[in-house]
Protein backbone atom coordinates (compact mmCIF):
# COMPACT_ATOMS: atom_id res chain seq x y z
CA UNK A 1 0.00 0.00 0.00
CA UNK A 2 1.42 3.34 -1.09
CA UNK A 3 0.78 6.19 1.32
CA UNK A 4 1.52 9.91 1.04
CA UNK A 5 2.12 11.57 4.40
CA UNK A 6 2.27 15.27 5.13
CA UNK A 7 2.59 17.56 8.12
CA UNK A 8 2.57 21.36 7.88
CA UNK A 9 2.17 22.20 11.55
CA UNK A 10 5.61 23.64 12.12
CA UNK A 11 6.43 26.24 9.47
CA UNK A 12 7.68 23.46 7.20
CA UNK A 13 6.13 21.20 4.59
CA UNK A 14 7.11 17.69 5.66
CA UNK A 15 6.19 15.25 2.91
CA UNK A 16 6.94 11.55 2.59
CA UNK A 17 5.88 8.65 0.41
CA UNK A 18 6.00 5.04 1.58
CA UNK A 19 5.15 1.69 0.03
CA UNK A 20 4.38 -0.61 2.92
CA UNK A 21 7.33 -0.32 5.31
CA UNK A 22 9.60 0.98 2.59
CA UNK A 23 10.23 4.75 2.47
CA UNK A 24 10.26 5.85 -1.18
CA UNK A 25 10.79 9.57 -0.57
CA UNK A 26 10.93 11.83 2.47
CA UNK A 27 11.82 15.49 2.73
CA UNK A 28 11.02 18.51 4.88
CA UNK A 29 10.84 21.82 3.02
CA UNK A 30 11.42 25.02 4.98
CA UNK A 31 8.22 27.06 4.60
CA UNK A 32 7.96 29.88 7.09
CA UNK A 33 5.58 32.01 5.02
CA UNK A 34 4.98 29.95 1.91
CA UNK A 35 3.39 26.79 3.31
CA UNK A 36 0.25 27.37 1.25
CA UNK A 37 2.02 28.66 -1.84
CA UNK A 38 4.30 25.63 -2.20
CA UNK A 39 2.41 22.73 -0.63
CA UNK A 40 0.97 21.19 -3.80
CA UNK A 41 4.17 21.81 -5.79
CA UNK A 42 6.14 20.14 -3.00
CA UNK A 43 3.77 17.15 -3.02
CA UNK A 44 4.15 16.84 -6.79
CA UNK A 45 7.94 17.05 -6.44
CA UNK A 46 8.01 14.25 -3.85
CA UNK A 47 5.72 12.02 -5.89
CA UNK A 48 8.05 12.43 -8.86
CA UNK A 49 10.98 11.57 -6.57
CA UNK A 50 9.16 8.34 -5.75
CA UNK A 51 8.43 7.76 -9.44
CA UNK A 52 4.73 7.87 -8.74
CA UNK A 53 1.69 9.84 -9.77
CA UNK A 54 -1.10 10.92 -7.48
CA UNK A 55 -3.31 8.17 -8.94
CA UNK A 56 -0.83 5.55 -7.68
CA UNK A 57 -1.33 6.60 -4.05
CA UNK A 58 -3.63 4.26 -2.09
CA UNK A 59 -4.15 6.50 0.92
CA UNK A 60 -3.12 9.65 2.75
CA UNK A 61 -1.82 10.48 6.21
CA UNK A 62 -1.92 14.01 7.55
CA UNK A 63 -0.51 15.65 10.67
CA UNK A 64 -3.38 17.25 12.57
CA UNK A 65 -1.25 19.43 14.84
CA UNK A 66 -1.00 20.89 17.39
CA UNK A 67 1.26 23.62 16.06
CA UNK A 68 0.82 26.68 13.85
CA UNK A 69 -2.96 27.08 13.49
CA UNK A 70 -2.57 28.43 9.97
CA UNK A 71 -0.11 25.69 9.09
CA UNK A 72 -2.34 22.81 10.20
CA UNK A 73 -5.32 24.27 8.36
CA UNK A 74 -3.32 24.14 5.11
CA UNK A 75 -2.21 20.54 5.68
CA UNK A 76 -5.57 19.25 6.82
CA UNK A 77 -7.44 20.99 3.99
CA UNK A 78 -5.03 19.76 1.32
CA UNK A 79 -5.13 16.24 2.80
CA UNK A 80 -8.91 16.01 2.99
CA UNK A 81 -9.48 17.46 -0.48
CA UNK A 82 -6.85 15.19 -2.09
CA UNK A 83 -8.51 12.20 -0.41
CA UNK A 84 -11.95 13.39 -1.45
CA UNK A 85 -11.00 14.08 -5.07
CA UNK A 86 -9.06 10.84 -5.56
CA UNK A 87 -11.58 8.75 -3.63
CA UNK A 88 -8.79 7.29 -1.46
CA UNK A 89 -8.87 6.95 2.34
CA UNK A 90 -7.16 9.34 4.73
CA UNK A 91 -6.06 9.15 8.33
CA UNK A 92 -5.23 12.04 10.66
CA UNK A 93 -2.35 11.69 13.09
CA UNK A 94 -1.51 13.96 16.03
CA UNK A 95 1.78 15.72 15.35
CA UNK A 96 2.90 14.87 18.90
CA UNK A 97 2.45 11.20 18.08
CA UNK A 98 4.49 11.62 14.90
CA UNK A 99 7.36 13.04 16.95
CA UNK A 100 7.10 10.25 19.53
CA UNK A 101 7.12 7.60 16.80
CA UNK A 102 10.41 8.94 15.50
CA UNK A 103 12.28 8.14 18.73
CA UNK A 104 14.03 4.85 18.01
CA UNK A 105 15.32 4.20 21.54
CA UNK A 106 13.68 1.33 23.41
CA UNK A 107 11.51 1.53 26.56
CA UNK A 108 11.42 4.82 28.49
CA UNK A 109 8.86 7.54 28.38
CA UNK A 110 8.82 9.92 25.40
CA UNK A 111 7.54 13.46 25.71
CA UNK A 112 7.19 15.32 22.41
CA UNK A 113 7.00 19.09 22.84
CA UNK A 114 5.67 21.64 20.33
CA UNK A 115 5.79 25.42 20.78
CA UNK A 116 2.38 27.07 21.04
CA UNK A 117 3.64 30.26 19.42
CA UNK A 118 4.31 32.15 22.63
CA UNK A 119 7.53 31.74 24.59
CA UNK A 120 6.07 30.10 27.67
CA UNK A 121 3.25 27.98 26.26
CA UNK A 122 3.86 24.52 24.90
CA UNK A 123 1.84 21.54 23.69
CA UNK A 124 3.04 18.17 24.93
CA UNK A 125 2.02 14.60 25.73
CA UNK A 126 3.61 11.44 27.11
CA UNK A 127 4.02 8.34 24.98
CA UNK A 128 5.35 4.87 25.70
CA UNK A 129 6.45 2.31 23.14
CA UNK A 130 4.39 -0.86 23.16
CA UNK A 131 4.81 -3.62 20.57
CA UNK A 132 6.46 -1.37 17.98
CA UNK A 133 3.79 1.30 18.38
CA UNK A 134 3.79 4.40 20.54
CA UNK A 135 0.81 4.88 22.81
CA UNK A 136 -0.21 8.03 24.56
CA UNK A 137 -0.38 7.46 28.30
CA UNK A 138 -1.80 10.80 29.49
CA UNK A 139 -3.98 13.69 28.36
CA UNK A 140 -2.55 16.31 26.04
CA UNK A 141 -0.78 19.07 27.93
CA UNK A 142 -1.09 22.80 27.16
CA UNK A 143 0.73 25.17 29.49
CA UNK A 144 4.14 26.38 30.59
CA UNK A 145 7.27 24.16 30.67
CA UNK A 146 7.36 24.16 34.49
CA UNK A 147 3.86 22.70 34.66
CA UNK A 148 4.90 19.95 32.26
CA UNK A 149 7.99 19.24 34.37
CA UNK A 150 5.84 18.62 37.44
CA UNK A 151 4.29 15.69 35.57
CA UNK A 152 7.65 14.04 34.92
CA UNK A 153 8.26 11.33 37.51
CA UNK A 154 10.63 8.98 35.68
CA UNK A 155 13.44 9.11 33.10
CA UNK A 156 12.02 10.78 30.00
CA UNK A 157 13.15 11.62 26.51
CA UNK A 158 11.99 15.05 25.39
CA UNK A 159 11.65 15.40 21.65
CA UNK A 160 10.87 18.38 19.44
CA UNK A 161 12.26 21.47 17.72
CA UNK A 162 14.11 24.08 19.79
CA UNK A 163 13.29 22.28 23.04
CA UNK A 164 16.62 23.31 24.54
CA UNK A 165 14.90 26.60 25.32
CA UNK A 166 12.61 24.88 27.84
CA UNK A 167 15.28 22.75 29.50
CA UNK A 168 16.18 25.24 32.23
CA UNK A 169 12.58 25.73 33.32
CA UNK A 170 11.99 21.97 33.27
CA UNK A 171 15.15 21.07 35.22
CA UNK A 172 14.23 23.53 37.98
CA UNK A 173 11.01 21.68 38.64
CA UNK A 174 12.05 18.05 38.65
CA UNK A 175 14.05 15.83 40.93
CA UNK A 176 17.71 15.94 39.83
CA UNK A 177 17.87 12.12 40.03
CA UNK A 178 15.49 11.81 37.12
CA UNK A 179 17.36 11.50 33.87
CA UNK A 180 16.17 13.81 31.10
CA UNK A 181 17.37 13.37 27.56
CA UNK A 182 16.81 15.77 24.68
CA UNK A 183 16.31 14.80 21.06
CA UNK A 184 16.09 17.63 18.56
CA UNK A 185 13.70 16.48 15.84
CA UNK A 186 10.84 17.68 13.66
CA UNK A 187 7.92 15.66 12.29
CA UNK A 188 8.68 13.86 9.03
CA UNK A 189 6.27 13.08 6.24
CA UNK A 190 7.34 9.44 6.02
CA UNK A 191 6.58 9.01 9.73
CA UNK A 192 3.03 10.28 9.17
CA UNK A 193 2.64 7.88 6.26
CA UNK A 194 3.91 4.91 8.29
CA UNK A 195 1.62 5.71 11.20
CA UNK A 196 -1.32 6.12 8.83
CA UNK A 197 -0.58 2.90 6.94
CA UNK A 198 -1.97 0.53 9.54
CA UNK A 199 -5.05 2.61 10.32
CA UNK A 200 -5.82 3.14 6.63
CA UNK A 201 -6.03 -0.60 6.15
CA UNK A 202 -8.75 -0.53 8.77
CA UNK A 203 -10.68 2.17 6.86
CA UNK A 204 -9.19 5.44 8.04
CA UNK A 205 -11.09 8.60 8.94
CA UNK A 206 -13.99 10.41 7.29
CA UNK A 207 -12.13 12.75 4.92
CA UNK A 208 -14.78 15.49 4.88
CA UNK A 209 -15.02 15.59 8.68
CA UNK A 210 -11.28 15.68 9.29
CA UNK A 211 -10.44 18.60 11.60
CA UNK A 212 -7.17 19.96 13.00
CA UNK A 213 -6.11 19.28 16.57
CA UNK A 214 -5.77 22.82 17.88
CA UNK A 215 -5.73 21.98 21.62
CA UNK A 216 -6.40 25.67 22.30
CA UNK A 217 -9.48 27.81 21.84
CA UNK A 218 -9.17 31.01 19.84
CA UNK A 219 -8.61 34.03 22.07
CA UNK A 220 -12.07 35.37 21.33
CA UNK A 221 -13.82 32.13 22.24
CA UNK A 222 -11.76 31.81 25.43
CA UNK A 223 -12.69 35.39 26.31
CA UNK A 224 -16.40 34.77 25.71
CA UNK A 225 -16.34 31.55 27.78
CA UNK A 226 -14.72 33.38 30.69
CA UNK A 227 -17.16 36.23 30.30
CA UNK A 228 -20.13 33.85 30.32
CA UNK A 229 -18.83 32.04 33.39
CA UNK A 230 -18.27 35.35 35.19
CA UNK A 231 -21.79 36.46 34.31
CA UNK A 232 -23.41 33.26 35.56
CA UNK A 233 -21.49 33.58 38.79
CA UNK A 234 -22.48 37.25 38.70
CA UNK B 1 -17.20 25.10 -19.49
CA UNK B 2 -18.25 23.85 -16.06
CA UNK B 3 -16.44 25.82 -13.34
CA UNK B 4 -16.42 25.01 -9.64
CA UNK B 5 -16.24 28.24 -7.63
CA UNK B 6 -15.01 28.39 -4.03
CA UNK B 7 -15.38 31.39 -1.73
CA UNK B 8 -14.10 31.57 1.86
CA UNK B 9 -12.83 35.15 2.09
CA UNK B 10 -14.81 36.11 5.18
CA UNK B 11 -17.44 34.26 7.17
CA UNK B 12 -19.37 32.41 4.44
CA UNK B 13 -18.11 29.03 3.23
CA UNK B 14 -19.45 28.73 -0.30
CA UNK B 15 -19.14 26.48 -3.35
CA UNK B 16 -20.99 26.65 -6.67
CA UNK B 17 -21.09 25.09 -10.11
CA UNK B 18 -21.61 27.49 -13.00
CA UNK B 19 -21.59 26.81 -16.75
CA UNK B 20 -19.83 29.34 -19.00
CA UNK B 21 -20.05 32.08 -16.38
CA UNK B 22 -23.76 32.22 -17.05
CA UNK B 23 -25.87 29.28 -15.83
CA UNK B 24 -25.88 28.48 -12.12
CA UNK B 25 -26.28 24.74 -11.45
CA UNK B 26 -25.72 24.99 -7.70
CA UNK B 27 -24.91 27.74 -5.24
CA UNK B 28 -24.20 26.40 -1.75
CA UNK B 29 -23.59 28.86 1.08
CA UNK B 30 -22.91 27.92 4.69
CA UNK B 31 -23.18 31.02 6.83
CA UNK B 32 -21.76 31.33 10.30
CA UNK B 33 -24.71 33.35 11.50
CA UNK B 34 -24.91 31.56 14.86
CA UNK B 35 -21.32 32.55 15.61
CA UNK B 36 -21.73 36.06 14.25
CA UNK B 37 -24.73 36.66 16.47
CA UNK B 38 -22.91 35.34 19.50
CA UNK B 39 -19.84 37.52 18.99
CA UNK B 40 -21.47 40.50 17.27
CA UNK B 41 -19.23 40.14 14.22
CA UNK B 42 -16.66 38.05 12.43
CA UNK B 43 -13.88 36.53 14.53
CA UNK B 44 -11.13 35.62 12.02
CA UNK B 45 -9.74 32.59 13.88
CA UNK B 46 -13.19 31.13 14.54
CA UNK B 47 -14.23 31.74 10.92
CA UNK B 48 -11.06 30.06 9.61
CA UNK B 49 -11.67 27.02 11.82
CA UNK B 50 -15.24 26.74 10.61
CA UNK B 51 -14.13 26.95 6.94
CA UNK B 52 -11.69 24.07 7.51
CA UNK B 53 -14.50 21.91 8.92
CA UNK B 54 -17.00 22.80 6.18
CA UNK B 55 -14.93 23.10 3.02
CA UNK B 56 -15.19 19.46 1.92
CA UNK B 57 -18.89 19.22 2.69
CA UNK B 58 -19.87 22.35 0.75
CA UNK B 59 -17.89 21.25 -2.32
CA UNK B 60 -19.59 17.84 -2.21
CA UNK B 61 -22.98 19.49 -1.69
CA UNK B 62 -22.42 21.79 -4.69
CA UNK B 63 -21.81 18.73 -6.89
CA UNK B 64 -24.59 16.58 -5.46
CA UNK B 65 -27.11 19.40 -5.84
CA UNK B 66 -26.14 19.81 -9.51
CA UNK B 67 -26.04 16.01 -10.07
CA UNK B 68 -22.46 16.32 -11.27
CA UNK B 69 -19.36 14.30 -10.42
CA UNK B 70 -15.76 15.42 -10.01
CA UNK B 71 -15.04 14.21 -13.56
CA UNK B 72 -17.43 16.83 -14.96
CA UNK B 73 -15.51 19.77 -13.48
CA UNK B 74 -13.47 21.63 -16.11
CA UNK B 75 -11.87 24.36 -14.00
CA UNK B 76 -11.57 25.59 -10.41
CA UNK B 77 -12.03 29.26 -9.49
CA UNK B 78 -11.33 30.51 -5.98
CA UNK B 79 -11.30 33.82 -4.14
CA UNK B 80 -7.59 34.35 -3.51
CA UNK B 81 -7.45 38.10 -3.15
CA UNK B 82 -8.89 40.47 -0.54
CA UNK B 83 -10.33 39.09 2.65
CA UNK B 84 -9.22 37.57 5.93
CA UNK B 85 -5.93 35.78 5.31
CA UNK B 86 -6.69 32.73 7.46
CA UNK B 87 -10.05 32.30 5.74
CA UNK B 88 -8.86 32.84 2.14
CA UNK B 89 -6.16 30.26 2.71
CA UNK B 90 -8.60 27.42 3.38
CA UNK B 91 -10.40 27.98 0.07
CA UNK B 92 -7.16 28.31 -1.88
CA UNK B 93 -5.66 25.17 -0.28
CA UNK B 94 -8.80 23.25 -1.28
CA UNK B 95 -8.86 24.75 -4.79
CA UNK B 96 -5.26 23.94 -5.63
CA UNK B 97 -5.64 20.39 -4.30
CA UNK B 98 -8.69 19.89 -6.52
CA UNK B 99 -6.96 21.43 -9.52
CA UNK B 100 -3.96 19.14 -8.99
CA UNK B 101 -5.97 15.96 -8.43
CA UNK B 102 -8.46 16.57 -11.27
CA UNK B 103 -5.84 18.03 -13.65
CA UNK B 104 -8.00 21.04 -14.50
CA UNK B 105 -7.02 24.74 -14.67
CA UNK B 106 -6.93 26.86 -11.50
CA UNK B 107 -7.78 30.53 -11.39
CA UNK B 108 -7.64 32.98 -8.47
CA UNK B 109 -10.26 35.71 -8.32
CA UNK B 110 -10.38 39.03 -6.46
CA UNK B 111 -13.32 39.12 -4.07
CA UNK B 112 -14.54 42.44 -5.47
CA UNK B 113 -14.24 41.10 -9.00
CA UNK B 114 -16.59 38.36 -7.83
CA UNK B 115 -19.17 40.92 -6.69
CA UNK B 116 -18.92 42.70 -10.05
CA UNK B 117 -19.76 39.39 -11.76
CA UNK B 118 -22.66 38.72 -9.37
CA UNK B 119 -24.54 41.47 -11.17
CA UNK B 120 -23.54 40.18 -14.62
CA UNK B 121 -24.77 36.71 -13.64
CA UNK B 122 -28.20 38.03 -12.70
CA UNK B 123 -28.44 40.53 -15.54
CA UNK B 124 -27.22 39.19 -18.89
CA UNK B 125 -28.10 42.55 -20.49
CA UNK B 126 -25.93 44.63 -18.13
CA UNK B 127 -23.66 46.45 -20.62
CA UNK B 128 -19.89 46.73 -20.32
CA UNK B 129 -18.48 49.33 -19.69
CA UNK B 130 -20.47 50.34 -16.64
CA UNK B 131 -19.93 51.78 -13.18
CA UNK B 132 -20.24 49.32 -10.32
CA UNK B 133 -20.90 50.27 -6.72
CA UNK B 134 -20.02 47.30 -4.57
CA UNK B 135 -20.96 47.73 -0.98
CA UNK B 136 -21.05 45.29 1.93
CA UNK B 137 -20.01 44.86 5.54
CA UNK B 138 -16.40 44.56 4.46
CA UNK B 139 -16.00 47.04 1.64
CA UNK B 140 -17.45 50.06 -0.17
CA UNK B 141 -15.99 50.59 -3.63
CA UNK B 142 -16.85 52.47 -6.74
CA UNK B 143 -15.38 50.74 -9.78
CA UNK B 144 -15.29 51.62 -13.46
CA UNK B 145 -15.69 48.29 -15.25
CA UNK B 146 -13.94 49.07 -18.53
CA UNK B 147 -14.08 45.56 -19.94
CA UNK B 148 -14.17 41.96 -18.72
CA UNK B 149 -11.47 41.76 -16.03
CA UNK B 150 -10.38 45.36 -16.61
CA UNK B 151 -11.21 47.59 -13.70
CA UNK B 152 -10.41 51.05 -12.50
CA UNK B 153 -11.00 51.80 -8.83
CA UNK B 154 -12.66 55.23 -8.64
CA UNK B 155 -13.05 55.44 -4.89
CA UNK B 156 -13.45 53.45 -1.73
CA UNK B 157 -14.20 54.02 1.92
CA UNK B 158 -11.66 55.83 4.06
CA UNK B 159 -12.90 54.26 7.29
CA UNK B 160 -15.94 52.02 7.86
CA UNK B 161 -17.61 50.11 5.06
CA UNK B 162 -21.26 51.08 4.59
CA UNK B 163 -22.49 47.71 5.81
CA UNK B 164 -20.12 47.96 8.74
CA UNK B 165 -21.80 51.23 9.73
CA UNK B 166 -25.16 49.41 9.69
CA UNK B 167 -23.68 46.63 11.82
CA UNK B 168 -22.11 49.00 14.30
CA UNK B 169 -25.24 51.10 14.70
CA UNK B 170 -27.32 47.95 15.17
CA UNK B 171 -24.81 46.70 17.71
CA UNK B 172 -24.83 50.03 19.55
CA UNK B 173 -28.62 49.89 19.90
CA UNK B 174 -28.51 46.16 20.69
CA UNK B 175 -30.56 45.27 17.63
CA UNK B 176 -28.61 42.15 16.66
CA UNK B 177 -26.35 41.09 13.82
CA UNK B 178 -26.17 41.59 10.89
CA UNK B 179 -27.38 45.16 11.12
CA UNK B 180 -28.49 45.67 7.52
CA UNK B 181 -31.79 43.76 7.49
CA UNK B 182 -32.68 44.93 11.02
CA UNK B 183 -32.21 48.61 10.22
CA UNK B 184 -33.90 48.17 6.85
CA UNK B 185 -36.93 46.77 8.69
CA UNK B 186 -37.02 49.45 11.40
CA UNK B 187 -36.45 52.25 8.89
CA UNK B 188 -39.52 51.25 6.89
CA UNK B 189 -41.61 52.25 9.92
CA UNK B 190 -39.73 55.50 10.65
CA UNK B 191 -39.53 59.05 9.36
CA UNK B 192 -36.55 59.55 7.05
CA UNK B 193 -36.51 63.28 7.69
CA UNK B 194 -36.76 63.16 11.49
CA UNK B 195 -33.05 63.80 11.90
CA UNK B 196 -30.70 65.56 9.54
CA UNK B 197 -27.59 63.44 9.98
CA UNK B 198 -24.37 64.53 8.25
CA UNK B 199 -23.51 63.17 4.81
CA UNK B 200 -19.70 63.10 4.88
CA UNK B 201 -17.82 63.83 1.65
CA UNK B 202 -21.12 64.17 -0.23
CA UNK B 203 -20.03 67.22 -2.16
CA UNK B 204 -16.28 66.64 -2.08
CA UNK B 205 -14.63 66.17 -5.47
CA UNK B 206 -13.57 62.66 -4.53
CA UNK B 207 -15.30 59.33 -5.08
CA UNK B 208 -14.13 58.16 -1.67
CA UNK B 209 -16.58 57.48 1.15
CA UNK B 210 -16.54 58.01 4.91
CA UNK B 211 -19.15 56.63 7.31
CA UNK B 212 -17.39 56.84 10.64
CA UNK B 213 -18.49 60.45 11.36
CA UNK B 214 -22.10 59.61 10.54
CA UNK B 215 -21.97 56.80 13.06
CA UNK B 216 -20.62 59.17 15.73
CA UNK B 217 -23.36 61.71 14.98
CA UNK B 218 -25.99 59.05 15.63
CA UNK B 219 -24.40 57.94 18.86
CA UNK B 220 -24.24 61.59 19.99
CA UNK B 221 -27.93 62.07 19.14
CA UNK B 222 -28.73 59.03 21.22
CA UNK B 223 -26.71 60.36 24.16
CA UNK B 224 -28.47 63.75 23.95
CA UNK B 225 -31.88 62.09 23.95
CA UNK B 226 -30.95 59.94 26.91
CA UNK B 227 -29.47 62.90 28.82
CA UNK B 228 -32.66 64.94 28.28
CA UNK B 229 -34.84 61.97 29.20
CA UNK B 230 -36.59 62.20 25.86
CA UNK B 231 -38.13 59.11 24.27
CA UNK B 232 -35.88 57.39 21.77
CA UNK B 233 -37.51 57.21 18.34
CA UNK B 234 -35.44 54.24 17.17
CA UNK B 235 -37.41 53.82 13.92
CA UNK B 236 -36.80 57.48 13.04
CA UNK B 237 -33.11 57.23 13.85
CA UNK B 238 -32.82 54.08 11.72
CA UNK B 239 -34.71 55.69 8.82
CA UNK B 240 -32.69 58.92 8.97
CA UNK B 241 -29.41 57.05 9.25
CA UNK B 242 -30.28 54.78 6.34
CA UNK B 243 -31.34 57.79 4.28
CA UNK B 244 -27.99 59.48 4.87
CA UNK B 245 -26.06 56.37 3.76
CA UNK B 246 -28.31 55.90 0.71
CA UNK B 247 -27.94 59.58 -0.29
CA UNK B 248 -24.16 59.34 -0.23
CA UNK B 249 -24.00 56.06 -2.14
CA UNK B 250 -26.49 57.11 -4.82
CA UNK B 251 -25.08 60.60 -5.37
CA UNK B 252 -21.48 59.43 -5.78
CA UNK B 253 -22.41 56.54 -8.06
CA UNK B 254 -24.54 58.75 -10.32
CA UNK B 255 -21.77 61.32 -10.58
CA UNK B 256 -19.26 58.57 -11.41
CA UNK B 257 -21.57 57.24 -14.12
CA UNK B 258 -22.02 60.64 -15.68
CA UNK B 259 -18.32 61.55 -15.50
CA UNK B 260 -17.33 58.15 -16.93
CA UNK B 261 -19.87 58.56 -19.75
CA UNK B 262 -21.57 55.23 -19.13
CA UNK B 263 -25.25 54.52 -19.45
CA UNK B 264 -25.45 51.76 -16.84
CA UNK B 265 -24.89 51.33 -13.14
CA UNK B 266 -24.59 48.07 -11.24
CA UNK B 267 -25.01 47.87 -7.47
CA UNK B 268 -23.72 44.72 -5.75
CA UNK B 269 -22.66 43.37 -2.36
CA UNK B 270 -24.69 42.68 0.78
CA UNK B 271 -25.95 46.26 1.16
CA UNK B 272 -27.39 46.17 -2.37
CA UNK B 273 -30.17 44.05 -0.85
CA UNK B 274 -31.31 47.14 1.09
CA UNK B 275 -34.82 48.05 -0.09
CA UNK B 276 -34.46 51.81 0.30
CA UNK B 277 -31.15 51.80 -1.58
CA UNK B 278 -32.78 49.99 -4.49
CA UNK B 279 -35.77 52.33 -4.40
CA UNK B 280 -33.69 55.53 -4.52
CA UNK B 281 -31.35 54.15 -7.18
CA UNK B 282 -34.31 53.20 -9.36
CA UNK B 283 -35.91 56.62 -8.88
CA UNK B 284 -32.77 58.72 -9.50
CA UNK B 285 -31.51 56.60 -12.37
CA UNK B 286 -34.82 56.82 -14.14
CA UNK B 287 -34.61 60.63 -13.97
CA UNK B 288 -31.00 60.60 -15.19
CA UNK B 289 -31.88 58.10 -17.96
CA UNK B 290 -29.33 55.61 -16.69
CA UNK B 291 -30.06 51.89 -16.43
CA UNK B 292 -29.50 50.42 -12.99
CA UNK B 293 -28.96 46.71 -12.26
CA UNK B 294 -28.92 44.71 -9.04
CA UNK B 295 -28.05 41.04 -8.51
CA UNK B 296 -30.87 38.76 -7.41
CA UNK B 297 -30.93 38.62 -3.61
CA UNK B 298 -29.08 35.30 -3.22
CA UNK B 299 -26.14 36.75 -5.17
CA UNK B 300 -25.92 40.00 -3.16
CA UNK B 301 -24.07 38.54 -0.19
CA UNK B 302 -20.90 36.48 -0.52
CA UNK B 303 -21.35 33.41 -2.73
CA UNK B 304 -19.27 31.17 -4.95
CA UNK B 305 -21.37 31.43 -8.12
CA UNK B 306 -19.98 34.92 -8.69
CA UNK B 307 -16.46 33.55 -8.18
CA UNK B 308 -17.06 30.80 -10.72
CA UNK B 309 -18.40 33.38 -13.21
CA UNK B 310 -15.42 35.70 -12.71
CA UNK B 311 -13.07 32.71 -12.97
CA UNK B 312 -14.63 31.60 -16.24
CA UNK B 313 -13.99 35.00 -17.81
CA UNK B 314 -10.43 35.16 -16.47
CA UNK B 315 -9.75 31.74 -18.01
CA UNK B 316 -11.33 32.83 -21.28
CA UNK B 317 -8.87 35.74 -21.31
CA UNK B 318 -5.90 33.47 -20.60
CA UNK B 319 -5.45 34.55 -16.99
CA UNK B 320 -5.15 31.11 -15.38
CA UNK B 321 -2.95 30.70 -12.32
CA UNK B 322 -0.55 27.86 -11.53
CA UNK B 323 -0.41 25.62 -8.45
CA UNK B 324 1.69 28.19 -6.61
CA UNK B 325 -1.35 30.46 -6.31
CA UNK B 326 -1.15 32.33 -3.01
CA UNK B 327 -3.53 34.50 -1.01
CA UNK B 328 -3.23 38.30 -1.06
CA UNK B 329 -5.48 39.68 1.69
CA UNK B 330 -4.96 43.35 0.71
CA UNK B 331 -4.58 43.04 -3.05
CA UNK B 332 -5.73 46.11 -4.97
CA UNK B 333 -8.39 45.50 -7.59
CA UNK B 334 -6.42 47.03 -10.47
CA UNK B 335 -3.82 44.25 -10.36
CA UNK B 336 -6.61 42.12 -11.81
CA UNK B 337 -6.40 43.82 -15.20
CA UNK B 338 -6.15 41.66 -18.26
CA UNK B 339 -2.77 41.87 -19.94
Amino acid sequence: MKVLGLDTSGYANAIGVVDGDCVLADFTFEARTDTLEKIVTHIDFMLKKANLQLEDIDGFGVGLGPGSWTGIRVGVTVGKILAFSTGKPICGVATLEILASQVTKPSKLFCPIISAGTRDTIYAAFYRRQNDLVERVDDYYVGDPAGLARRIKEPTILVGTGINAYLKAIRQEINSNINIELIEDSPRGASVALLALDRLQRGGDNALALAPLYLKESTARAFISQYTVAQTRG
Amino acid sequence: MLVLGIETSCDESAAALVIDGRTILSNIIATQLDILQKYGGVVPEIAARRHTELIGYIIKEAMDFAHKTLKDIEAIAVTARQGLIGCLLVGVAAAKSLSYALKVPLVGVHHIEGHIFASLLSNPDLPIPHVCLTVSGGHTMLVFVRDYCQYELLGSTLDDAAGEAFDKIAKFFNLGFPGGPVIDGLASKGNRKAFNFPRPLLRAGTYDFSFSGLKTAIINTFKEKVAQNEPLPIEDIAASFQEAVVDILVAKTLRAASESNVSAISVTGGVSANRRLREVFNEKCQKAKIDVFFPELRLCTDNAAMVAAAGYHRLRLGLADNLNLNVLPNAPLEVQCAR
